[in-house]
C-alpha cells in the first residue's frame, strides 16, 4: 500500500481524534497536538475577540495559543505580498476594516475586502452557523481596531497610528501585546469567539459542528473531479499541498510540482496536472494524519523524521528506540536487574521477559489479526521538498516478531539514569545511544540520523549490523583513557557488548560468564578483566583511585595481546604482592584460563569485538562472587 | 500460453517511480513494478512493431527492501541540484509474458510470423535480452535469465494476501489501441503467495485519458527489419 494511502486510513481510522487538543511530555516542557480536521490549519493567535450573539463587541485580551482554523487551497500557501485571506480568524490586516486608516499602508486595502467577501459568501451559504455569522455582522462593521485600541489592547502613537515600538517614556509596564506578537502590533494574529450570557458552549476554533460545516461548505467550492492516484476514485482535486509538516516552520512538502525546467516530469508529460493527481480529501487527510503521527511519536534528527504506526492504533512502539525508553511505564520491575538472579541475561529470560513486554503493549491497544504497522523516514534535502526516503508495511505480528529478535540479540546490562538515580537494566541500545558511542564522543547530528537509518533496516529486516558501526563501537570501547567520565567508557562498553553479541549472533553468547568457551578472543578477554580486578582491589585497599594498567593497555592489547598481556602480567606484581593470602583466587583464576587456551591461539594475533564480552562477564562475575562472599563472611 | 516466455530478472536497485513523487523530483519508488516497467523489460529483450506483448504474472522473489540514495540530477537549465531518491534494494522477480499480433498494424502484416517471433524471443532471454534492460530507470541495470516460472522459494510465499492500494498499471499508446490518445491506467494490485497476476490493458477500469497522440510509422524495409531476416541473421537458416 502506498503510504499516502496508509495515511489515509489512519485518519479515516482516528476520525474520533479529529479535532481535539492532546499533549505529551518531552521532559522539558508539554507538547500539544491535534489531528486536524480537513480544510483546517493552525496558527498561533494572540488576540481574542469575543463578540455577542448580535455581532457587538463584547471583551478581548491577549493571549498566545494555538488556535485551529478554517483556511482554503490559496491561503494555505499565500507568501509575500499574495494576499490572500484565511476564512475566519486572521491578522489584522485581513480582519480589521480600518487597517488602513491606523496604519496608512493603502496598498492592503484590498485585504478586508476580500476577506469580508468570503465570509459573507460562507454565511450566506446553506452550511452558515449562528456563531459565524455574529462573527461575520460584528467584524463587517470594520471597527476591530477603534475597539481594541479602547480595550486597551492595542495601543496609538501620536498621529493615531499603530505604535510601532514600546518606549519606556511611555510608561514602565510593557502592554503585553508587544511581547505577545514577535513583529509590531500590526502582525497580530486574531482569533475571534462568540459570548452567550450563563451559557457553556463550545469555542468556535473548538467547535466539531463548526469545523464539519466548512469542510462540507468547501466541498462545494472545489474544482473538477479527476481519477484520484491515491484512491483510484473520482474525486475533486487539488494541486497544491500542505506543508508545516515536521513543524509549524517546515516549507518543505511531500508533493509539489513548480519544476517547469528540470525535467522531473517533463518529456513524455507535458505539465504537472498530466503526470498524476491526487483528490482533495486524500491529501488533507494524509497530510493532518503524517502531522499528527509526527507530533505524536516522530523522532526527529536533525529533520530527518523516523515513524512507526498502526493503522488502527497508532502507538506502536518505534523501532529506533529502545522498547525501554519508549514505554517508561514497564521499566522499573520487568527489566531492572535483581542483583539475585544471576539467570536474567540468558536468552530465554529475556525472551521471556520481551514476550511479556510486548503482550503488555498489546493490551494497551486492541491488535486486530491483519493489523498494518507502517515505518517510514523522511528527510528533505533542499528546504522546500520532502522526500520519503524508507517505507515498509509489515504485519503487525511480524513487526513485533522483529522488534523481539533485535531487542533479545542487542540485549546487554545497561546504567541508566532513572529519577535521579543510577539503575541497571537489561536491553538494547537506543539507535541514537549506539550512533553516538560508536562514533562519539560528540558526533554530528548528521552523522547520527545516517547511523539510524542504516540501522532500521536491521531491525525490520533483520540485517547484520553494518560492520563499521560494530567495529568503531569496539574501537572506542577499547581505548578507555579517551573518556573523561569512567561512566562513559562503561556505556560505551555496555554499547560495544551489545553491538558485538548480536554480531556474533550465532555464536549465542550471553551475560553470564561461559567458562567451557575456549575462544581465544574470549579468554584474553577473561584475562584482561582478572587484572583489572585485581589491581583495582589492592589500589582501593591501599585507598588509591587511579586507571589500572590493564585499563592503562587495554587499546595496546587488543592489537597486539601476548605481548602486551607479559607487560601487564608483570606490572601486576606489587599488587599481588600487597593484596597476600587474598591474591590466591585471582592466581588460581589466571591459571584456569591459561589452561583453556587451545597452545596455537595464544599469539598476537588483534582480538575481536568477543574479548569484550569475555572481559565484561569475567568482571562481572568477580563482582558478584565477591560480593556473596562477603555476605558469607558476615 | 502460446508465444509465452520465462525469465527471471534481478538487479541490485530498481526505482519504479511512484509519479506523486515524480512532480517534485524527491523520486520514491512504488513497492513492486508496474506492468508497464515490466513491458519495458521485455521489450527490450525481444520487440518489434508488428507485436504486442502482454505481461500474465510476476513473481516476487525477494523481500521488498528500500533503500535512499542522494542524487544530484543534472538540471537542464544549467547547474544541478540535490534530491533524494529512494530505490528498492535487491530484487528478483520471475516474469510470464506472451504477445499477441498488433492488429492495428494491418502495415505490418508480412512480419505476423509466430514462429519465427517466438523463437527469436526465447532465444534472446537466453541471451539476456537484445537491449539493455534496466528496473525502472536507467540507473538500475538488471539482467535476465531464463527460469522456469515457480522454481525456487520465494519470499512471499507463504503469505496470504498483500494489497498495495491503487497503482499505475500502465500507458496506453495510440500504436496499440489504435485510438488517437494517450491514456494512463490505473489498478489495484493484488499479491497472492508472492504472485501478482496482471489484468490486461482493456480490462483495466480506471482509465485517465492525458492528451492527443500520435502514432509512428514504421515501414517494413525501411525503418524496421521484416522477422524473416532477423530469423536468418540470428540462426542462419536453420
Amino acid at each position: 500500500m502506498s503510504y499516502l494511502y496508509a495515511l489515509y486510513k489512519t485518519y479515516n481510522n482516528n476520525l474520533d481524534k479529529v479535532g481535539v487538543i492532546e499533549t505529551k511530555n518531552t521532559g522539558k516542557k508539554t507538547i500539544e497536538y491535534t489531528l486536524l480536521p480537513i480544510s483546517h490549519t493552525t496558527q498561533t493567535a494572540h488576540i481574542e475577540v469575543t463578540v455577542t450573539p448580535d455581532g457587538e463587541f463584547y471583551d478581548a485580551r491577549v493571549i498566545k495559543e494555538n488556535t485551529i482554523l478554517p483556511f482554503t487551497e490559496e491561503s494555505g500557501s499565500r507568501a509575500g505580498t499574495n494576499y490572500v485571506p484565511h476564512v475566519l480568524h486572521d491578522k489584522l490586516m485581513f480582519v480589521a476594516g480600518d487597517y488602513v486608516k491606523y496604519t496608512g499602508q493603502e496598498d492592503k486595502a484590498s485585504c478586508f475586502e476580500d476577506y469580508i467577501q468570503q465570509l459573507k459568501d460562507w454565511c450566506e451559504s446553506e452550511y452558515s452557523h449562528p456563531d459565524i455569522v455574529a462573527i461575520y455582522n460584528y467584524v463587517k462593521k470594520g471597527t476591530l481596531i477603534e475597539d481594541l485600541v479602547q480595550k486597551n489592547i492595542l495601543y496609538l502613537d501620536e498621529q493615531r497610528k499603530l505604535l510601532k515600538k514600546w518606549d519606556s517614556n511611555r510608561g514602565k509596564e510593557k502592554p503585553e501585546i508587544f511581547s505577545a506578537v514577535t513583529g509590531d502590533q500590526e502582525s497580530a494574529f486574531v482569533r475571534f469567539d462568540v459570548h452567550y450570557p450563563n451559557q457553556v458552549h463550545d469555542h468556535v476554533w473548538n467547535n466539531k459542528e463548526i469545523y464539519d460545516l466548512y469542510s462540507r461548505y468547501y466541498d462545494t467550492k472545489l474544482r473538477d473531479k479527476d481519477l484520484c492516484y491515491v484512491s483510484g476514485e473520482y474525486l475533486p482535486a487539488v494541486e497544491r499541498h500542505p506543508n508545516k509538516l515536521r513543524n509549524s516552520a517546515d516549507k518543505a512538502k511531500l508533493i509539489s510540482a513548480n519544476d517547469t525546467s528540470g525535467f522531473t516530469f517533463r518529456g513524455r508529460f507535458l505539465n504537472s496536472r498530466e503526470v498524476t493527481n491526487i483528490s482533495y480529501e486524500v491529501s488533507q487527510k494524509a497530510h493532518n494524519a503524517l502531522k499528527w503521527l509526527i507530533d505524536k511519536q516522530g523522532k526527529t534528527v536533525d529533520g530527518r523524521v523516523f515513524l512507526a504506526w498502526g493503522l488502527r492504533s497508532p502507538n506502536i512502539p518505534q523501532a529506533t528506540e529502545d522498547v525501554l525508553e519508549d514505554l517508561n511505564s514497564y521499566l522499573p520491575n520487568l527489566f531492572e536487574i535483581e542483583s539475585s538472579n544471576n539467570l536474567s541475561g540468558t536468552r530465554e529470560a529475556l525472551a521471556r521477559k520481551y514476550n511479556q513486554l510486548l503482550s503488555g503493549i498489546n493490551k494497551n491497544f486492541t491488535v486486530d489479526e491483519n493489523d498494518e504497522v507502517y515505518v517510514m523516514t523522511l528527510d528533505a534535502a533542499t528546504p522546500g521538498r520532502l522526500a520519503v526516503l524508507y517505507f515498509r508495511n509489515l504485519h503487525i505480528n511480524v513487526y513485533f516478531e522483529r522488534l523481539k529478535e533485535w531487542h533479545i540479540g542487542c540485549s546487554w546490562k545497561h546504567r541508566r539514569k532513572v529519577d535521579g538515580e543510577w539503575k541497571e537494566f537489561y536491553g538494547s541500545p537506543s539507535f541514537q545511544t549506539i550512533a553516538k558511542y560508536a562514533y562519539g564522543p560528540r558526533p554530528s547530528d548528521k552523522l547520527i540520523k545516517t547511523v539510524m537509518e542504516r540501522l532500521l533496516p536491521c531491525v525490520i529486516d533483520g540485517r547484520a549490523i553494518p560492520l563499521d558501526i560494530v567495529q568503531n563501537a569496539i574501537q572506542r570501547a577499547s581505548n578507555p583513557v579517551a573518556f573523561n567520565e569512567e561512566w562513559e567508557w562503561e556505556q560505551a562498553l555496555s554499547v560495544a557488548c551489545s553491538l558485538v553479541k548480536k554480531h556474533y549472533e550465532k555464536e549465542e553468547y550471553s551475560m553470564a560468564l561461559d567458562k567451557t568457551n575456549t575462544d581465544r578472543d574470549y579468554l584474553f578477554g577473561r584475562l584482561l578483566a582478572v587484572a583489572d580486578v585485581l589491581e583495582r582491589n589492592a589500589l582501593s585497599e591501599a585507598d588509591q583511585k587511579r586507571a589500572t594498567n590493564a585499563v592503562r593497555y587495554m587499546n595496546a592489547f587488543v592489537r597486539a595481546p601476548l605481548r602486551t598481556w607479559h607487560t601487564i602480567h608483570q606490572n601486576l606484581h606489587p599488587y599481588l604482592m600487597r593484596l597476600g593470602s587474598n591474591a590466591r583466587r585471582y592466581t588460581d583464576l589466571f591459571q584456569e584460563i591459561s589452561d583453556l587456551f587451545n597452545p596455537n591461539d595464544y599469539n598476537n594475533k588483534p582480538l575481536t569485538g568477543k574479548y569484550l564480552l569475555g572481559y565484561y562477564s569475567q568482571r562481572q562475575d568477580l563482582y558478584t562472587k565477591k560480593e556473596k562472599e562477603g555476605v558469607d563472611e558476615e | 500460453m502460446r508465444n509465452q516466455i520465462e525469465f527471471e530478472v534481478y538487479g541490485n536497485y530498481a526505482l519504479f517511480t511512484d509519479p506523486l513523487m515524480k512532480l517534485g523530483g524527491e523520486k520514491l519508488t512504488y513497492q513492486i513494478p508496474t506492468y508497464q516497467a515490466l513491458k519495458g523489460i521485455v521489450e527490450s529483450i525481444y520487440w518489434k512493431p508488428s507485436i504486442i506483448w502482454y505481461i500474465d504474472e510476476i513473481r516476487v522473489m525477494n523481500p521488498i527492501r528500500m533503500e535512499s540514495k542522494g542524487i544530484r540530477p543534472l538540471d537542464y537549465g544549467g547547474g544541478n541540484t540535490l534530491a533524494n531518491y529512494t530505490y528498492l534494494r535487491d530484487v528478483r522477480y520471475q516474469v510470464r509474458a506472451h504477445f499477441e499480433f498488433n492488429y492495428n498494424r494491418k502495415d505490418l502484416e508480412g512480419d505476423f510470423n509466430e514462429h519465427k517471433h517466438h523463437n527469436i524471443a526465447k532465444r534472446c532471454v537466453k541471451a539476456g535480452g537484445r537491449r539493455d534492460v534496466y528496473l525502472g530507470t536507467r540507473e538500475c541495470q538488471a539482467y535476465v535469465v531464463p527460469c522456469d516460472f515457480n522454481e525456487g522459494k520465494g519470499h512471499y510465499d507463504d503469505i496470504e494476501e498483500i494489497h498495495f492500494g491503487t497503482m499505475i498499471h500502465g500507458i496506453n499508446y495510440p500504436d496499440e489501441t489504435g485510438k488517437k490518445v494517450m491514456e494512463v491506467r490505473l489498478w489495484q494490485p493484488v499479491m497472492r503467495h508472492g504472485i501478482i497476476k496482471f489484468i490486461r490493458p482493456e480490462e483495466c477500469s480506471l482509465i485517465r485519458p492525458i492528451r492527443e497522440y500520435q502514432t509512428k510509422k514504421f515501414l517494413l524495409h525501411e525503418n524496421m527489419q521484416p522477422v524473416e531476416t532477423l530469423y536468418n541473421d540470428l540462426f542462419g537458416g536453420e
